[in-house]
């Protein structure tokens, strides 16, 4: 309760402080003081909230819906927190927190920057409201209780001592298998317990627990990275609507540029520690899949980068005065990034990409569904009404058209092509809205030239200067550049043996990009090392598609069973399967593979195990990393030998009536009569069996015998006959109660014990990869997100009046 | 000034022309129908579920073959070039990736989708104790 209450306040006051905020902006004199203070109390309600919310999770209270679903006592605290950002209402809520916490310093810089204070954080407080909207009771609402709507609880997770209660049995339920025993938990039994004087969260005290897949290292450090870049993003968005309220251009891109920088950094480092978990844990055997979820963050980063292009040539033209170049474009852009990040949360949290995803996204209702769309449609609407109502005054800046050897124009062509494969991206991703989808080679194939005008572009717009270069000068200033690509060019086609002509163009052009950077750069910033950022992110993106062209272009996968002891070959690696052992207790399964390499030993070992959560078969790849390539095995699967005699699908299976007769492997099989269960046993759950009385008749003679199954308390059990005279084993598969009809799987007895020979040996089944130079891929985004850092320090010291 | 503007568009033109063109190559269509699947000789993603009561196995090529049926009950052989994927005994609906050709379904990829991160628990059938 408390927390629905924080959180409807914290609505509130967000509501009041964006009037507040608004009407000083309209040149209201006393009214500023209130928006700041009704500002950081909502502020101060949220974080209460999220530390309250934090507890509440910390301490097990299961009588929350959102902590029951997302949570359970047995998690280490590392997970128990990221339980936090674990599911919808939870990821919103922290989304809320690092917006409002962005909103705290926004607030204090755009105090001391001159009149943008009222401007800009009536627009920022605007999205505060909506996002926050978003988890009051109405909506996703984190605090709801398990028992505000009528919820299913699995027996398992209910204290056993308060099952003796005398309405208890009203609550019961069971499921089409009759295995899963439930209670359902409503307000009628939280009447009824709160009279006996239990609370529900005394009745429930275990909660489904927190997804497997979830259940790392790189799931505690992505969500945060992504949502605090995210809450960034509502910045330059705010900024812009602020320039379009006041119609002034001049002085939103300085201002808003450290903004930009610090969020696309951040994001960055978001999507890509997403995409080592795909790698590590998941088992994808990449780092990127092109899979609706991750492109839909790309989209903004891309948005972003192109923006950052576009805002330095504005930036650069306003020396002489005036506006400035591409206006309209950075107004644009900064609202889409925006616009982007929410049509993200759409896509990934409305359900509609319910088959286009391995993730699991289900539909959270019409409401939210709907709420959402407006909130995309509204702030929509606000970016392009503004952008409408400004266009006659943002068309009378038109400034002097560039050379075509400019700088200017490089920096313009670079923000197109990012444009372009953000266009790319979303279009694909927005595909099955649509009931169409697009596979993974529509991206691949028009990414490859994108990256190529990427290098291209990335090494020649060092070369230009602003408004003017001679063709001459480009020349003798990129011969060293020019040089040493040809030296790479040859090694990589000689000593690497690439052929494929895009791959040699991708990874040249790349190289060329990176000795520019280097060169120029180091050049540059021995004169004025504040400059530095830039060249460092750009030769973090020369690494990075270098790093691709390997990984991607020239790994190697391969599908190998070992059995045990005995030696395979991939690769240049031997790989000899020793065995598995218990880790973290039994939960886990380790599988020991002893690796030779050179003359060098190691070992790998993936990790399979059935999780409680799913019920399901996990696996967890492991790498042997190396300087220049990584050996990666994922697991498939493990036999233990004794798989061959349960395996029914090698046997002849039969279907029969009672009274009917069928012949099968040589012998003439009748179904004599239905062996009835006990029924008081079987009502009361306790063990029985049942079967079919068959005669074998088989070589002149007949055999009377018994096919059976078995309930005991660990569920059915079939027990296999043997009739060694006739050769024959039959076994009941299954048998039903009202049509009395028996299937049956017969085998030959010696024939089984063949299959059985063959497979009597342990096999583990992997697939075993190499990627050259995925390091680079790592490398190469530590260095771009260091580099984003960097140019956002220098574009904040330009920031001042 | 004029010649830019012309190249600017040409150049607009032929990206826009490429990416319609890769599109509709790459195209995958979702059918749920599985009378349409096994009558449409391109890829295609089919959607349905796994009959359980046929099981599944893993055939001597290594590729994992299960049945599958559509919403109406129409049923189709899946012979997926790979291992069971996570997840699949739980899914409650699955989408393959192929083409239905020689009596069955082709599966380049399976997705299966579970009741999991953002779902609460399926009502259970009220057959009471």
């Amino acid at each position: 309760m408390a927390g629905s209450i924080l959180v409807t306040l914290a609505f509130v006051l967000s509501l009041f402080s964006l009037i507040m905020y608004y009407l000083s902006f309209r040149g209201a004199k006393n009214t500023l003081n209130y928006a700041r203070l009704a500002y950081h109390g909502m502020a101060m309600l949220i974080i209460v909230a999220c530390a309250y919310f934090l507890f509440l999770i910390l301490t097990n209270q299961f009588q929350y819906k959102y902590i029951y679903n997302y949570s359970n006592d047995q998690l280490p605290l590392g997970f128990l927190i990221s339980t936090f950002w674990a599911g919808q209402e939870g990821s919103f809520m922290f989304w809320i927190l690092c917006t409002v916490i962005v909103g705290i310093f926004l607030q204090s810089y755009t105090a001391k920057r001159g009149e943008l204070e009222p401007k800009v954080m009536t627009v920022f407080v605007l999205t505060v409201t909506f996002l926050i909207a978003m988890i009051t009771p109405p909506l996703k609402n984190p605090f709801a209780y398990l028992w505000a709507e009528a919820a299913f609880i699995d027996l398992k997770h209910i204290n056993p001592a308060h099952l003796n209660l005398p309405f208890i049995q009203n609550f019961m339920f069971t499921n089409d298998s009759g295995e899963t025993n439930f209670v359902k938990i409503n307000h009628e039994i939280y009447t009824l317990l709160a009279n006996s004087g239990i609370s529900i969260n005394e009745f429930v005290i275990h909660g489904k627990g927190l997804n497997p897949l979830l259940q790392n290292f790189w799931m505690q450090l992505h969500p945060p990275l992504l949502f605090v870049s995210w809450a960034l993003a509502a910045v330059p968005f705010a900024f812009a609507i602020a320039a379009l309220l006041k119609n002034d251009y001049s002085d939103w891109v300085r201002q808003s540029f450290p903004w930009t920088l610090t969020a696309t950094g951040l994001q960055t480092l978001g999507i890509m520690t997403g995409g080592y978990w795909a790698y590590g844990v998941l088992g994808w055997g990449g780092y990127w899949a092109w899979d609706p979820v991750e492109n839909s963050s790309l989209v903004p980063w891309l948005i972003g980068v192109a923006a950052i292009h576009t805002m330095l040539v504005q930036r650069h033209s306003q020396e002489k005065g005036g506006t400035g170049r591409f206006a309209k474009t950075n107004l644009i852009l900064c609202i889409l990034v925006f616009i982007t990040v929410l049509y993200s949360t759409f896509l990934t949290r409305s359900g509609v990409l319910g088959d286009a995803s391995v993730h699991s996204f289900v539909s959270p209702g019409a409401l939210v569904y709907i709420t959402l769309l407006v909130f995309i449609i509204s702030f929509l609407s606000l970016g392009i009404g503004m952008i409408a109502y400004r266009w006659k005054s943002l068309n009378q800046f038109v400034v002097k058209d560039e050379n075509l050897l400019s700088r200017e124009l490089a920096l313009f062509t670079s923000a197109v092509v990012v444009g372009a494969s953000a266009l790319i991206v979303l279009v694909g991703t927005s595909a099955p809205i649509f009931g169409q989808s697009v596979e993974i080679k529509f991206y691949d194939e028009m990414h490859i030239p994108i990256a190529i005008i990427v290098g291209i572009l990335n090494g020649l717009s060092l070369l230009l200067k602003w408004n003017e270069t001679k063709g001459s000068e480009i020349l003798s200033k990129s011969r060293n550049s020019l040089i040493a690509t040809g030296i790479f060019a040859v090694i990589l086609i000689v000593f690497g043996k690439v052929y494929d002509i895009m791959m040699i163009l991708l990874a040249t052009s790349a190289a060329f990009s990176l000795f520019v950077n280097v060169e120029i750069g180091y050049r540059v910033v021995r004169g004025n090392k504040i400059k530095i950022g830039s060249y460092i992110a750009h030769i973090g993106i020369a690494l990075f598609i270098l790093g691709v062209v390997g990984s991607a272009g020239y790994s190697a996968t391969k599908e190998i069973d070992l059995v045990k002891g005995e030696k395979q070959e991939a690769f240049g690696y031997s790989m000899v399967f020793t065995g598995f052992e218990p880790i973290q207790g039994g939960a886990k399964y380790a599988f020991n593979i002893d690796v030779e390499y050179g003359n060098k030993k190691y070992n790998v070992r993936p990790v399979m195990y059935i999780s409680e959560f799913n019920n399901s078969l996990m696996r967890e790849p492991d790498i042997l990393q190396g300087w220049f390539k990584d050996f990666y095995v994922a697991p498939l699967g493990y036999e233990d030998g004794r798989a061959g005699e349960e395996n029914h699908s090698h046997g002849q299976e039969v279907t029969l009536e009672v009274g009917k007769q069928v012949e099968a492997l040589g012998a003439k099989i009748t179904y004599v009569e239905f062996i009835r269960p006990d029924m008081e046993v079987m009502m009361a759950g306790g063990e029985f069996s049942m079967g079919a009385k068959l005669k074998i008749e088989f070589g002149g003679k007949s055999y009377d015998i018994d096919a059976i199954t078995k309930r005991d308390g660990e569920g059915l059990l079939s027990v296999p006959v043997e009739l060694k005279e006739a050769n024959l084993k039959i076994e009941l598969a299954n048998i039903d109660m009202t049509s009395k009809n028996a299937v049956l799987i017969l085998n030959n007895i010696t024939g089984a014990e063949d299959v059985h020979a063959t497979r009597s040996a342990e096999v583990l089944s992997i697939t075993a990869a190499i990627k050259p130079f995925v390091n680079l891929v790592w490398l190469g985004i530590i260095v771009i997100t260091l580099g984003f850092f960097l140019s956002a320090y220098r574009r904040l010291r330009e920031s001042w009046n | 000034m004029k010649q830019k503007h012309i190249f600017g568009g040409v150049m607009v033109v032929v990206f826009l022309s490429l990416m319609i063109y890769l599109f509709t190559q790459t195209n995958l269509q979702y059918e749920s129908d599985f009378s349409k699947v096994k009558s449409k000789e391109r890829m295609i993603k089919a959607t349905g579920s796994w009959v359980k009561e046929k099981g599944h196995e893993t055939d001597q090529n290594k590729n994992f073959v299960f049945t599958m049926k559509d919403v109406s009950g129409n049923e189709m052989k899946v012979v997926y070039d790979g291992a069971i994927p996570n997840n699949f005994e739980v899914a409650t609906s699955v989408v393959v990736t192929g083409m239905y050709r020689d009596g069955y379904f082709h599966a380049k990829n399976i997705l299966t989708k579970c009741p999991s991160k953002y779902q609460d628990v399926k009502d259970p059938k009220s057959a009471s104790m």
